[in-house]
């Protein structure tokens, strides 16, 4: 990965169009808040998902990770490839909160 | 917490191929599945596969994922479905959501082979329902039987977009357009031409832009795009789709090696986020490796063929076989899947669009790159279509060097040769004499076969072309001969329609048309 100078801002945040376009549909989240979110100094995918929750509601970024990856590298003039990628973490997919609560303790192997 | 040797995380091609060879060589290997049903994305794919026989080419998908299953059945491979793998954690710990709990299991190796998912792209009304993707309308029609919409405007020209087009076809949909922001048509041509043999208007350098509608989706507009992919200001046009279906490529799903913490990169030639594989496919940590679509998008034939070929590692560092049997089953793996990899479509030719000419020096058609068919004049420079003879012979339309071979053992007489290299273009043996038992047309995944008949009817040419919708057409029928863009050519009277087992539900259809059409009319419309 790149490395990301960080600075702030001189220029005003600039809308666009299209910024109510809906990125993340499972935690409803436009593109103009992921822009603003890299104006707010967010630069990577890790950073971004944290800020903003994107990429963790029910499909776990399946559908919006390279999408918010495209926005981000637009934003800060880089290319998609330096962007980084969301960390996988467990559970990859949602769990009923019930079936975590299930969670068998005997961890000793058999 | 159960401890097994091998767990394999997916029971697609890869994943069951893997667990296959494992236990062959006597290991204890669980497999780990989230779905019902095992195949991964075979169960979902009804058309005949490219590639060899010994790939399972010209079997229809499903059946493929049948056949493998039944033989990781028959070794006694045991396969845990409705269970989802959640994370992996240090030292090849993995947690499972099954049976309503979350149990732990652990293992000396793993092998991730979950596959890949659908990307989508962002516009004006993306989210309104009736936008799907190409998967999701696969699964509705070929696994629940549902028609996904009425008029579907197809967006993606790889070979998921083509296929799915001619599935919603065969499922009785209308489909407006297939559309692609690419300058050229992305999948084979040979799938790109079947879908527009039926009318199917394809629009290449164009996208979508909006979806119209507030509950659900009432129409489409797309618009040309720049060379930067960018819409051209007043080239919108507005399309009347019920649906929308999206077909932009797939992504490795490779969250669990991420979880795993293997080292990862963005290989856009893989299709996107893999981790670094040694030539072996194992992971920077020992132990863990990936097979199939999340080590990197590719096709069925090469998943399987990865599958083993990790398995056979994995057999080998754990004693199971001798470092000299390891070496030939890697080099027999690696050799098969050279030769799929080979021609204008190899993963190391992803993105390229500077081919002209064919491995064999024939220009290359543009129309069929940019509208989906070929012209009779561009098709007079392949000498598998030229071939002329009296009484019935085939004629064969396939003109890009694809993995692909079935039309080759298909014929009992041997009139077809790809030859060792299945990546070259299928020739005729003029040496040989053609039956006319179509056999090679119904075999041929991409239907570009055809046989040709000038003398046996004093009435016209005979036309035999593959017909894979119902109902059937019936002998005395009359109905419209259409061109290879799906124009409507001339009258025409089916005089045979053959369908045998072993052709698969593809029946073959000859039609009579009057001679100055021999080269234009290659499908049919009932009136
Ligand atoms: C429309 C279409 C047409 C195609 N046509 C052809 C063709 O003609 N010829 C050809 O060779 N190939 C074709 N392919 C490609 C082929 O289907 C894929 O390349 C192949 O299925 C990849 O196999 P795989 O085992 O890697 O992954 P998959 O088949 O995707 O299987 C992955 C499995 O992993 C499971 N899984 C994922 N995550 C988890 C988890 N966390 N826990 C438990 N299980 C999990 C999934 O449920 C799935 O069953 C086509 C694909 C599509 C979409
Ligand atoms: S019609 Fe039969 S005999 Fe003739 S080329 Fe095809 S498979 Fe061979
Ligand atoms: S003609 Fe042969 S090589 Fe070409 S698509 Fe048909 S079966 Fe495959």
């Amino acid at each position: 990965m790149a490395k990301i100078i960080r600075t702030a801002h001189t220029e005003p945040f600039v809308e666009k169009p299209d910024d109510d376009m809906i990125i993340c549909r499972c935690e409803e989240i436009t593109k103009g808040e992921i822009r603003r979110a890299v104006y707010d100094g967010m630069s990577t995918m890790n950073e971004v998902k944290r800020y903003l929750r994107s990429g963790m509601g029910l499909c776990q970024g399946q559908t919006c990770q390279r999408l918010v990856q495209n926005i981000i590298a637009a934003e800060m003039k880089m290319k998609p490839t330096e962007v980084g990628m969301i960390q996988g973490r467990s559970p990859v997919r949602p769990v009923e909160i019930g079936i975590f609560s299930n969670n068998k303790t005997d961890v000793k192997e058999e | 917490m159960k401890r097994h040797e091998l767990i394999v995380i997916g029971a697609g091609p890869a994943g069951l191929s893997a667990a296959i060879e494992a236990k062959k060589s006597g290991m204890d290997v669980i497999v780990f599945d989230e779905n019902s049903r095992p195949g991964g994305q075979l169960f979902k794919q009804i058309h005949k596969f490219f590639g060899s026989k010994e790939h399972h080419a010209k079997e229809r998908g499903f059946k493929i994922g049948e056949s493998l299953l039944a033989e990781a059945e028959e070794l006694g491979v045991k396969v845990e479905l409705n269970a989802t793998v959640m994370g992996i954690y240090e030292n090849k710990e993995v947690t499972v959501k099954m049976n309503g709990e979350v149990d732990h299991f652990k293992a000396d190796k793993i092998i991730i082979a979950t596959g890949a998912a659908e990307n989508m792209i962002p516009f004006k009304g993306w989210n309104i329902p009736g936008v799907i993707g190409a998967g999701a309308a696969q699964a509705m029609m070929n696994l629940q039987g549902v028609k996904p919409g009425s008029k579907i405007l197809m967006v993606g020209s790889g070979n998921v977009g083509l296929v799915v087009s001619f599935q919603l076809l065969q499922a009785g949909c209308e489909v407006a357009a297939v559309i692609d922001a690419a300058p050229r048509v992305g999948g084979y041509g040979v799938h790109a031409a079947k879908v527009a043999r039926t009318g199917v208007p394809f629009y290449l350098s164009h996208t979508v832009i909006e979806a119209k509608g507030t509950d659900h989706v009432s129409g489409a507009v797309i618009a040309e795009v720049d060379s930067h992919f960018q819409p051209i200001p007043g080239t919108e046009k507005e399309l009347d789709v019920d649906t929308i279906c999206i077909a932009v490529g797939l992504s490795p799903m490779s969250q669990l090696a991420s979880n795993a913490k293997c080292d990862m990169a963005l290989i856009p030639q893989k299709g996107g986020n893999v981790a670094l594989l040694s030539e072996y496919g194992e992971t920077n940590i020992k132990g863990i490796y990936c097979a199939g679509d999340v080590a990197g998008i590719e096709e069925a034939s090469s998943a399987m063929i990865q599958g083993r070929s990790v398995a056979s590692h994995v057999c080998y560092s754990l004693g199971y076989i001798t470092e000299e049997e390891f070496n030939t089953k890697y080099d027999s793996y690696q050799e098969a899947l050279g030769k799929l990899r080979m021609g204008m479509f190899a993963p190391a030719n992803k993105g390229r669009n500077d081919f002209t000419v064919t491995d064999e020096g024939y220009p290359i058609s543009k129309n069929l790159l940019a509208k989906g068919y070929m012209t009779e004049e561009e098709l007079e420079n392949f000498p598998a279509y030229n071939y002329k003879k009296a009484g019935v012979h085939p004629i064969i339309e396939c003109t890009q060097n694809i993995p692909c071979n079935p039309c080759q053992d298909a014929c009992p007489k041997k009139c077809i040769k790809v030859g060792e290299n299945i990546t070259m273009l299928p020739q005729i043996d003029e040496e040989q004499g053609c039956i006319g038992c179509g056999l090679c047309v119904a075999s041929c995944s991409g239907q570009a076969i055809f046989l040709m008949d000038e003398t046996s009817d004093p009435d016209g040419v005979l036309i035999s072309f593959p017909y894979e919708f119902l109902p059937l057409p019936e002998v005395g029928d009359k109905g419209t001969a259409l061109s290879r863009s799906g124009a409507p050519v001339c009258e025409a009277v089916i005089t045979d329609v053959k369908k045998t087992k072993v052709m698969d539900k593809t029946a073959v259809v000859t039609m009579r048309v009057p001679h100055e059409f021999k080269n234009s009319a290659r499908f049919y419309k009932p009136v």
